[in-house]
């Protein structure tokens, strides 16, 4: 057992930390960088922070260095999420494009598709979303109905999709549609790349319960797609769609350490709020919880660290991170639950009449029940580990 | 990075889990609810032989000089078949307290005959009515010309009938904290006690009052300084309850192995019962917590032997975490095996005796809830 850092880890460490040093926004981590989270200049602000970090050669470090990434280590990873959580960065605008379409193009797509997107989503030049879900199509993604029908070299796509996020900033769609009607419905879908840019496609914010308006419906009427921009082969997107969920996967560590930064700022406020003019942390009620709370989480960054370790020895990660997932999202909800609750009621202002913190705790306490249902439901995620790590039967209707 | 065990490591487990297959695993404790202590005795004797009692001793002493880690394996394993007796006290806290404060005298006494298997530790501590607290330690001790009498009773002391020697709490000055009170071996064998046994809702763990009656040991019996007991048992409660915790893996490891496998084959309506979600949910909240607390273990363990910073809080926490998580997840397979779950032909029931068992045992969880505390600096 070893739980240190090669020097050569921390040498990428203080490199990191040079770079962040000299190139975060200008009072950034004073916590003086307010705009507005609906405004052009939001977007514009995120989308610059997108561009310095491929200058800095910072975007995407686990890519390969012919794509512009460093060929991170799995290790280098670890560190590049420390520190990033550690400074509180930017959150990134092409999480979809970074995360998950540029390494299922590396994948699956072809040399042309390669050379065409992938430069374009390292830089920022191109903001990708993901359109999976459907009003009838959620947990069971191959229930979708969207439909793209072939007509020449191109193919005219009409349906419906639902809570795309950043679908207002983006300019292409990772889109899944029905292409045949078949008997099994895993077969019959393909997977386009779709330029949003386009006539036949109008998005329209949805209002989240925090009041954010990060995600859309898209509306897809006679929507033009070409051959070309096709991933995988027609007729066989599952296997396009699993693969881009694996790489959804790897974004959970990230999530962990978030988690740690999260619950030292809860004893923070614990310290700060006063019961009876003693810090609430003195409380025996309150100092239980937050043991409770402190054990937990400790507990889901050794697992993500043990599953970590199993990685670098396989050389693949397995099905543990739909554990990773539900045990941090699960505990994110219960931390912002506790924030809300220990400041008494007082906890129910936010915005700026929010008694701490700028409204912190409210907006991640309302943001943090679609971190329980985004990229697949708690629910979903124990059908998973059911089957997968512990070898019971498939859940019925599949 | 590497958290896991090593390689020799997970080989020594194979042969401790092949040794308690062969004997039938969780057969030996069965038989040590009816009375029959001596197929336990044997086993005993046959783990010792295979290192599992010389592991943690140094080499000096007789021991292969190995650390911390090296007892999770037999732990864990020994865990799966809620093995009886008093292996933990023994290794888990006798053998660090003997390494650290121990005599030369005191080692050379017990160590090598805890290696070999032929001593074994027992802790008596709670007094009738009385709680974990040092104000509630009585039993005095009285010290002329280096005889120490003893005076008082000890309750819910665990298996002296299988103890060599007794870790004995004794207040020896007066006050009514942890000053004053001094930790006293003392030997089965030299003094005569007297024993009532105490009827045990976990009947692989025996209990009782032991009464001491103008009970004299040499005050070289001491361990560490007199007086500054109270701290000694601390430290080596740290090394106790790590290892508790990867005792208690063993068993949730061994009850979520079981409900899985009996959902796979129990059918109602037409389908394994594994298929219902209400069901096949609980086992993963179950196999949740079984990780949750095998990664707290393993770092617990790790912070012990590398003597980490942060050991108290990983420690303390891990302790809390294992504890309830073994009542819930024994509590739930119950539920899952149905009518069977609550009959006493399976094993079902003795995993959940032994999570009560170990709820309290040697601290109350809320002052491991405030040691936690306390050791984050809140
Ligand atoms: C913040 C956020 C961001 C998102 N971003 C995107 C995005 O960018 N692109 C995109 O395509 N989608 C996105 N989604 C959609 C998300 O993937 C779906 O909401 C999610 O998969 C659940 O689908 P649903 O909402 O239709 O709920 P449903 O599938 O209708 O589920 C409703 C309830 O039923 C339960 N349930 C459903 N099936 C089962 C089952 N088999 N067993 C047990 N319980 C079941 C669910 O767990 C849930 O509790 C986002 C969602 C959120 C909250």
């Amino acid at each position: 057992m070893d739980f240190s850092f090669t020097k050569k880890e921390e040498q990428f460490r203080q490199e990191l930390r040079t770079w962040l040093e000299a190139n975060l926004p200008d009072g950034w981590l004073q916590g003086e960088v307010q705009l507005d989270k609906e405004s052009k200049e939001y977007e514009l602000f995120l989308r610059d922070w997108q561009k310095k970090l491929y200058e800095g050669g910072w975007a995407a470090i686990a890519w390969p260095k012919q794509y512009g990434g460093r060929n991170a280590t799995l290790m280098e990873e670890i560190v590049y999420q420390q520190e990033m959580v550690r400074v509180k960065a930017p959150p990134l605008i092409n999480y979809v494009g970074l995360h998950m379409v540029a390494p299922t193009l590396m994948q699956i797509g072809t040399e042309e598709q390669k050379e065409k997107y992938i430069e374009k989503i390292i830089t920022g030049e191109e903001v990708w979303c993901q359109g999976y879900s459907e009003p009838n199509a959620g947990s069971d993604v191959a229930a979708i109905q969207t439909t793209a029908v072939k007509d020449g070299d191109r193919w005219i796509i009409n349906g419906q999709k639902v809570w795309t996020s950043f679908g207002h900033v983006a300019d292409r769609c990772f889109l899944i549609t029905r292409t045949s009607r078949l008997e099994k419905k895993h077969k019959g879908i393909t997977v386009f790349l779709l330029d949003m840019h386009q006539p036949g496609v109008e998005t329209r914010p949805i209002v989240s319960m925090d009041g954010q308006k990060d995600f859309n419906e898209v509306y897809l009427n006679d929507a033009i797609a070409y051959d070309a921009e096709i991933i995988g082969q027609v007729d066989e997107g599952w296997k396009v769609i699993i693969a881009l969920l694996m790489h959804e996967r790897t974004g959970i560590g990230g999530q962990v350490f978030t988690l740690e930064q999260q619950f030292n700022d809860l004893v923070a406020l614990a310290k700060e709020l006063n019961d009876e003019d003693e810090p609430l942390i003195k409380n025996p009620f309150i100092r239980k919880t937050m043991v409770d709370l402190y054990t937990r989480s400790r507990g889901s960054l050794l697992n993500y660290y043990r599953n970590l370790t199993k990685q670098l020895k396989n050389g693949h990660p397995g099905a543990e991170s739909s554990m990773d997932k539900l045990l941090v999202s699960e505990l994110t909800k219960e931390l912002f639950a506790q924030a809300i609750s220990m400041q008494g009621h007082h906890g129910v202002l936010w915005k700026e009449n929010a008694l701490m913190d700028r409204s912190y705790w409210q907006d991640n306490y309302l943001y943090s029940f679609g971190q329980t249902i985004g990229g697949g439901t708690s629910e979903i995620q124990k059908n998973t580990i059911a089957e997968r790590i512990l070898g019971l039967p498939k859940d019925m209707g599949r | 990075m590497d958290f896991s065990l090593n390689q020799e490591q997970e080989m020594f487990r194979n042969y401790v889990r092949k040794y308690l297959d062969d004997v039938g695993q969780t057969k030996v404790a069965r038989e040590f609810t009816e009375g029959n202590t001596s197929s336990f005795q044997a086993l005993y004797a046959g783990l010792a032989e295979l290192g599992c009692a010389s592991v943690n001793v140094s080499e000096e002493n007789g021991g292969m000089g190995l650390g911390q880690l090296d007892l999770v394996p037999i732990l864990e394993e020994t865990g799966r078949a809620l093995l009886p007796g008093l292996y933990l006290e023994t290794n888990a806290l006798a053998v660090p307290l003997l390494e650290r404060f121990g005599t030369e005298e005191q080692k050379a006494k017990y160590l090598s005959a805890i290696a070999s298997g032929e001593h074994t530790f027992t802790v008596a501590w709670l007094e009738p009515s009385g709680n974990y607290k040092p104000s509630n330690v009585k039993l005095s001790g009285t010290l002329q010309d280096d005889v120490l009498t003893l005076n008082g009773v000890k309750s819910l002391v665990p298996d002296v009938e299988l103890a060599n020697s007794l870790l004995v709490l004794v207040r020896t000055s007066e006050g009514q904290g942890a000053e004053g009170i001094s930790l006293v071996i003392v030997d089965c064998d030299d003094v005569s006690l007297q024993v009532q046994p105490q009827k045990n809702m976990d009947e692989t763990r025996l209990l009782a009052e032991v009464t001491f009656n103008n009970v004299q040991v040499s005050s070289q019996q001491i361990l560490g300084t007199i007086d500054h007991g109270w701290d000694v048992l601390q430290e080596g409660l740290l090394s106790f309850n790590a290892a508790l915790c990867s005792s208690i893996v063993g068993s949730m490891e061994k009850i979520v192995e079981t409900a899985v496998e009996y959902a796979n084959i129990r059918e109602q309506f037409n389908q394994p019962i594994g298929r219902f979600q209400a069901i096949k949910h609980r086992l993963v909240d179950m196999k949740m917590d079984l990780e949750t607390a095998r990664s707290l273990a393993y770092y617990a363990n790790w912070a012990i032997e590398s003597d980490a910073a942060d050991k108290v809080e990983a420690v303390s926490s891990a302790r809390l975490f294992a504890t309830e998580a073994f009542i819930k997840v024994a509590s739930q397979s119950i539920q899952i095996h149905g009518g069977i779950g609550f009959t006493e032909e399976i094993d079902c029931h003795l995993y959940v005796k032994r999570a009560r068992f170990y709820e309290n045992y040697l601290g109350s969880t809320q002052q491991y809830y405030e040691q936690a505390a306390v050791a984050l600096g809140w």
